[in-house]
């Protein structure tokens, strides 16, 4: 455990996932540096993953004209990420229970899911162009 | 067999035993060469496969809907698809989106292989 007690990250990134990869990784490095454990870590790489890289892919399509707003605000204890893109939004709603029997094999839904599991809350702006998770380390939790 | 980026090929009874390279598969161009290569291992006769994914510490939905393709194709042509050795964060994800359900999934790469005759 390193003296910093919190890191925080805010930038506005091109939709180009290889960036976006480079960043997720830059943020799972840094909470780990802060204290984050091994075992918490996989979940937050997996939300961000599906938060970050679909802004990227689905949210604005690639589009070398918009970018994806990035926020991390973390703790030792607690981790919240804002990303913002500049897509048409979606509804989270509309989205297909991926574990449905019928919907198994979709390609759809289980990021959302995943996000859903590992997180404690999950939300989405009206536009469904901005997602906020947030999850708050357990302490007794092995 | 040699020119895959993403995959290494062995052949054990028959089987195709598929490992794959990348510890993390998350980057989205590795994911679509990924998906590419694992496409040729569908054969018209549907084809036995094994992913052996010991080396796997982490696996995002998008290279999770390549197995899935896989899965389909194999299957639709009377062929099989087994994974093995997942690792337990890993196969985590495969409980939480109900995928243990459709994939056949081995403790070890032996068990799998053995699977398809017995």
């Amino acid at each position: 455990m390193t003296d910093i007690a919190y890191w925080n990250y805010d930038e506005w990134l091109p939709s180009d996932t290889t960036v976006g990869s480079e960043v997720i990784l830059c943020i799972v490095e840094n909470m780990q540096k802060i204290g984050w454990p091994e075992q918490e870590m996989y979940g937050v790489h997996v939300s961000l993953e599906e938060a970050i890289i679909n802004a990227i892919k689905h949210g604005n399509q690639r589009d070398p004209e918009k970018k994806v707003h990035v926020v991390v605000k973390s703790t030792a204890e607690n981790f919240y990420l804002k990303v913002t893109d500049q897509g048409a939004g979606f509804d989270p709603l509309a989205v297909p229970d991926c574990t449905a029997p019928e919907n198994l094999e979709l390609g759809s839904g289980r990021g959302l899911l995943m996000m859903r599991h590992y997180m404690d809350e999950v939300i989405y702006n009206h536009a469904g162009n901005q997602l906020e998770l947030k999850k708050q380390l357990q302490k007794n939790k092995t | 067999m040699s020119d895959f980026k993403c995959i290494d090929l062995q052949n054990k009874n028959d089987v195709t035993v598929v490992k794959l390279r990348d510890d993390k598969v998350t980057d989205a161009e590795r994911i679509a060469t990924l998906g590419e290569e694992l496409m040729t291992l569908s054969q018209p006769d549907g084809g036995r496969v094994v992913i052996n994914m010991g080396n796997v510490r982490f696996l995002s939905s998008s290279a999770i809907n390549k197995l899935i393709v896989l899965e389909r194709r194999l299957s639709s042509g009377g062929g099989n698809l087994k994974l093995s050795n997942l690792r337990p964060e890993v196969e985590e994800v495969f409980n939480i989106t109900q995928l243990h359900s459709v994939f056949d999934i081995r403790a070890d790469e032996n068990d799998a292989v053995g699977a398809f005759d017995s």
